[in-house]
């Protein structure tokens, strides 16, 4: 290697870093330091604002698996989870089929299904309360003149829970479904031509070459959905306040009441790093088992 | 005419071989299932709006209608004289500007290293910018909450803005827009003399602001919007945002108010529905193509 191209190469190395630097200042203090810290936190006695932290080693763990409303909270979480991101995937699938057949109107039907992802979830949280009031709420009344039976909803333990799912599903699906619209539109059309010639039904070509051909997307929809789904926090939050009787309280609710009510930050930690697990867990489970499915268009 | 216009619409080949009544059939019918839930989609929109223009008494009597008996538009002076709005609204703008312009410096810099420099490291330092997608503020609140009372940042604006500033997934959308740029036009740049950085001012960014702008709308619509990080850094009215602002407005209510409430909400929701209204084009380009890459 010649000297000059030697210092050429220090040279672009040492630009590399100085461009990377100001990213990675604020990276570091408050994205990897805090994962950090929050092991840290989570093997000691920490109350918020007290400087004095004792050592606990796995005390904090022992007692999360002690915890009855923390299993609880965990399958309230589970159950968000796994029905709010199928749901609103399917929905928006449908929704992105129907629309890429070249519907008239479709710039406005398109509009009217996202124009959710732009209002603020504490305002969503709120006008769904109104819907959702079982005395004069829209939706209960809505139910009567269908003949079917008025709900409590928010304020029973047994629908609390899927009355945000279903306000999550008219939250999301809207967004999900852009995004497939937007593979659909590189499916090419010929394929179906051709299926539709050979007599395959509507549904077959879903299922078959629509579904197949954007699974990648799919895919990435699906780790999109796991993220955006920390958000119940908000709706929780505006909403229910994780009741009645902890119905709708989920992880990082929960996080919240301990690290903010209780002041116990060293618990509050180990909850936090519990709920990285899960999704962690979670994206995992999606790489391993739907990732090596995803087929490729152009690919063999 | 019509005809000239069907033929133009669908070039497929299947309208040739098959009537065209099945195919209006088709079209109808599908209409058919689309218009009620499109309906369906927008009515929580409409209830914020008719609610707002209704009185206290309209919305708790059952026998009264759907509309309200006359428009009422009072709820709206009565909403601004409870809450300081324009105050939640200029904070809300400082904000949400800050963080989009540190952003674009940051992601900026660190995706053109990314994209086109060589250095030792790298994959495993992109790896770790990535992993801030996994880690958004909602999982890790709790300890940024308490570097940030150390800081003695609590309660004041750098502290709904500092958590912010580096973007792993910007610098990911920006890195791929980047590495599409032909290096033939770089390299003669280069061979003109010019430096890395008068290339990535000159040259490459030009030629990404589609991503800028997508970038921006997205990161735009999601800070406005912000609501449990704000409402944990915050607790005086003097720099609280429009989201915390409205939930305030809400606990002090607690459903007590419906039409002032949604008053709020109208004024909360409108200046991004109306931009979106606007810029239809623009938000729904930036918001599908986040998949796409």
């Amino acid at each position: 290697m010649s000297p000059s191209f030697a210092r050429a190469r220090r040279k672009e190395m040492l630009l590399a870093y100085a461009l990377l630097l100001p990213s990675l200042v604020f990276l570091a203090i408050f994205t990897y330091w805090p994962i950090l810290r929050s092991v840290w936190f989570s093997l000691h006695d920490v109350l918020l604002g007290d400087p004095d932290i004792y050592w606990l080693g796995a005390e904090n763990y022992l007692r999360l698996l002690d915890d009855r409303l923390f299993w609880k909270v965990l399958g309230n979480t589970a159950f968000y989870t796994l029905t709010t991101i199928p749901l609103s995937i399917a929905v928006a699938l449908l929704l992105a089929v129907a629309l890429d057949s070249k519907l008239r109107g479709m710039a406005i039907y398109r509009s009217a299904f996202f124009y959710p992802v732009m209002i603020p979830s504490v305002a969503a949280g709120m006008v769904w309360v109104f819907l959702y009031a079982p005395g004069y709420g829209p939706i209960n009344e809505a139910l009567t003149t269908l003949g079917l039976p008025r709900l409590d909803w928010l304020y029973d333990s047994q629908w609390a829970l899927p009355a945000i799912v279903i306000m999550s599903i008219w939250k999301y699906s809207g967004y999900f479904m852009l995004i497939l619209l937007a593979a659909l539109k590189l499916v090419p059309s010929d394929l179906y031509e051709a299926a539709r010639l050979d007599g395959v039904s509507g549904w077959h070509r879903l299922l078959h070459i629509t579904i197949p051909l954007v699974s990648p997307t799919l895919y990435f929809v699906i780790i999109i959905g796991t993220l955006h789904s920390y958000q119940i926090f908000d709706y929780v939050y505006v909403m229910t306040q994780g009741g009645p009787a902890d119905s709708t309280n989920v992880l990082t609710f929960y996080i919240y009441q301990n690290g903010f009510q209780y002041q116990d930050i060293g618990y509050a930690s180990a909850l936090a790093n519990a709920l990285l697990v899960f999704v962690l867990g979670l994206i995992g489970l999606v790489a391993l088992t739907l990732g090596r499915k995803v087929h490729y268009l152009g690919e063999r | 005419m019509t005809d000239v216009i069907q033929t133009a619409a669908m070039p497929d080949t299947a309208t040739a071989r098959r009537p065209r009544w099945r195919k209006q059939l088709r079209e109808n019918g599908l209409h058919l299932i689309m218009l009620p839930l499109a309906l369906l989609w927008l009515s929580p929109l409409i209830w914020i709006l008719i609610t707002s223009l209704k009185t206290n008494a309209e919305v708790f009597d059952q026998a009264a209608g759907f509309w309200p008996d006359k428009l009422n538009f009072s709820n709206y002076p009565s909403t601004l004289s409870v809450a300081p709005f324009g105050t939640y609204l200029i904070n809300s703008v400082i904000v949400t500007t800050t963080i989009l312009a540190g952003q674009l410096i940051t992601i900026t810099l660190a995706a053109y290293a990314f994209a086109r420099l060589t250095f030792p490291g790298k994959n495993l330092l992109f790896t770790l910018f990535l992993l801030q997608v996994m880690f958004p503020i909602y999982a890790i609140f709790l300890t940024n909450f308490v570097t940030l009372r150390e800081m003695g940042l609590i309660n004041t604006i750098p502290a709904m803005i500092v958590p912010f500033v580096a973007s792993g997934y910007g610098t990911f959308m920006l890195r791929q827009s980047f590495r599409q740029v032909p290096s033939e036009l770089s390299d003669a740049a280069r061979l003109d003399g010019c430096g890395h950085m008068s290339i990535l001012w000159h040259v490459y960014l030009p030629l990404v602001k589609p991503t800028l702008i997508a970038f921006g709308i997205i990161s735009v619509v999601t800070h406005w919007n912000d609501y449990m990080w704000p409402l944990l850094v915050t607790n005086s009215e003097s720099i609280r945002t429009l989201p915390i602002g409205l939930g305030l407005l809400a606990k002090a209510d607690s459903g007590a108010d419906w039409p002032r409430l949604m008053a709020g909400t109208t004024i909360v929701v409108s200046p991004l529905l109306l931009l979106f209204v606007i810029f239809q084009r623009r938000f729904i380009d930036s918001f599908m193509h986040t998949g796409v890459k």
